[in-house]
C-alpha cells in the first residue's frame, strides 16, 4: 500500500466520524476510556522499558493495548495509545499486522521502514481523535495566538506541544508558521493558510538551515538552551524567515522541547491576513506524512 | 492451508460461506445483527472493502464463530483460539518488548470468558 493523502485525511476523518457517531463533544477525549468502552484492555509497559511506543495485542477475540512510559509526556502516551486504536479501527489493517500464515512468516512491505502507510494512517487517526477539528476550532477562537494558543490548546487537548502546534497552523485563520529543528537544522515547518498567502515564499523543506538572523538560531547554538526548555520571543520580518516578497514585522516564540532535543518556532502575525494565497497544498501533505513520525521512532 | 493469501482475502471466503451455508442469513440481515451499514457486508464478500478488527469482531459476534476461524487461523469455527501480538515488526521487537507482550496476551488469555 503506497502512502495517500487521501488515505491519510481519510484516516483522520475516520476519527472525528467516530467521536460524532458516539457523541464525544468535549475535549480532552480520553483514548483510555475509548478502549476500555470497546473492552480493549490496555497497559503501560514500565518506564525502565524503552521499545516500541505502542503494540495491539489479540487473543482470540480479546483485544488489548500495550504502550510506552519512557517517554515522561503524558501527550505522547495518549498518542500513542490512540495510534494504536488506529490500527483496530481503520479498515485494512489486519493484513498489516498479522501473519500470512500459522508459520510466524509475516506480511512484507519491504522498503517502507519509516514511511509505512499504515503506521502513518495510525497517526492520523490518533491526532484526528485526539484533535477533532470542530472542538479543536472552538477552543481555538477562545485562546490567544502563538505559543500561547498552542499551550493553552495542548492543556485542553491533554496532547504533546509538537502535535498540537501542527494541527493549530493546520487550523487556525492567524497567520501562523510552526517550525521544528534539531540545532542548525530545520526538521518541518507547518503554515496556516493566512501565512501561506504572503507572495513568493521559500519553502522551507527538511534539511534546510535554519536562518542565521533568527531567534531559533541563537538558540540551538547551544543544546543546554534547549535541554533547560529556555524561551525567547521577539520581533523579526518575515522576510528573514520565509523569504517572499513582503516585508512584514512578525513575532518569534521560540522554546526549547528539554529531552526531546528539538526546539519549537511559532511566527506569528495579526496583520497578515487572508489574500490570494495559489500555495501547492501537495507540499503541506508531505510535510504532515514527515511529521507524525518522530514520536515513533524513538 | 491458505498460503499466500491475505487475511482479508481469507475473511472475503469464510464470511460468505459463515454467513449462507451456516446462518442461511442474507446480506442485511447479517449487517443489521452486527450493527454495520447494509450494504458493507457485500463489499466485505466482494473484496472491494477490508474491514477493520472492530468489524471483525462484530461479524465474528454476530455469526457465533471465532475471530480465528474468519481469518483462517482455526478449520473449525469453535475451535482453539491464538494469540497474534499485532506489531508488524515482531522481529525487531526488543527481548523484553517481546516477554511484555508474552506476558500480556496470557494476561489476555485468561481475561476470556
Amino acid at each position: 500500500m503506497a502512502i495517500s493523502a487521501l488515505g491519510l485525511k481519510m484516516a483522520k476523518q475516520k476519527a472525528e466520524a467516530f467521536l460524532r457517531e458516539n457523541n464525544y463533544s468535549t475535549l480532552p477525549i480520553d483514548p483510555l476510556a475509548i478502549a476500555s468502552k470497546y473492552d480493549i484492555a490496555v497497559q503501560a509497559k514500565p518506564s525502565s522499558v524503552e521499545g516500541v511506543s505502542g503494540m495491539l495485542l489479540r487473543h482470540g477475540s480479546s483485544f488489548g493495548i500495550m504502550y510506552a512510559t519512557n517517554i515522561a509526556s503524558e501527550g505522547f502516551q495518549r498518542f500513542s495509545v490512540a495510534h494504536e486504536l488506529g490500527h483496530y479501527f481503520l479498515d485494512g489493517h489486519l493484513d498489516h499486522v498479522l501473519p500470512v500464515d500459522g508459520n510466524g512468516v509475516r506480511v512484507s512491505h519491504a522498503g517502507f521502514t519509516s514511511g509505512d502507510p499504515y503506521e502513518l494512517e495510525a497517526d492520523y487517526f490518533a491526532a484526528g481523535l485526539l484533535m477533532p477539528g470542530n472542538l479543536f476550532k472552538r477552543e481555538l477562537k477562545r485562546a490567544d495566538s502563538g505559543l500561547t494558543a498552542i499551550e493553552a490548546l495542548a492543556g485542553i487537548c491533554r496532547t504533546s506541544i509538537t502535535a498540537t502546534a501542527i494541527r493549530y497552523a493546520e487550523l487556525t485563520d492567524d497567520a501562523v508558521a510552526v517550525i521544528i529543528s534539531t540545532g542548525p537544522v530545520i526538521d518541518y515547518c507547518f503554515m496556516s493558510d493566512a501565512m501561506k498567502s504572503l507572495p513568493q515564499l521559500t519553502w522551507l523543506k527538511k534539511g534546510s538551515p535554519v536562518p542565521r538572523e533568527t531567534q531559533t538560531f541563537q538558540l540551538n547554538a547551544d543544546p543546554k538552551n534547549v535541554e533547560t526548555a529556555k524561551r525567547i520571543s521577539a520581533e523579526i520580518d518575515v522576510m528573514d524567515w520565509l523569504g517572499g516578497s513582503r516585508s512584514v514585522i512578525i513575532a518569534e516564540e521560540v522554546v526549547g522541547l528539554g529531552s526531546y532535543g528539538k526546539t519549537l518556532t511559532v511566527l506569528s502575525s495579526e496583520s497578515i491576513g487572508l489574500q490570494a494565497a495559489g500555495w501547492d497544498d501537495e507540499e503541506d501533505d508531505e510535510n504532515l506524512i514527515e511529521s507524525w513520525k518522530p514520536r515513533f521512532r524513538k | 492451508m491458505n498460503e499466500k493469501l491475505l487475511p482479508s482475502e481469507i475473511f472475503q471466503k469464510r464470511l460468505k460461506s459463515a454467513r449462507e451455508d451456516l446462518r442461511k442469513w442474507n446480506q442485511a440481515q447479517l449487517a443489521e445483527r452486527a450493527g454495520l451499514p447494509p450494504s458493507s457486508i457485500a463489499h466485505f464478500e466482494a473484496g472491494s472493502r477490508k474491514p477493520s478488527f472492530d468489524t471483525l469482531h462484530r461479524i465474528a459476534t454476530a455469526l457465533d464463530v471465532t475471530i480465528d476461524y474468519l481469518l483462517g487461523r482455526t478449520e473449525s469455527l469453535d475451535g482453539a483460539e491464538a494469540s497474534d501480538p499485532l506489531f508488524r515488526d515482531v522481529s525487531k521487537l526488543t527481548g523484553e518488548d517481546r516477554e511484555l507482550a508474552k506476558d500480556f496476551l496470557d494476561m489476555l488469555a485468561k481475561r476470556k470468558k
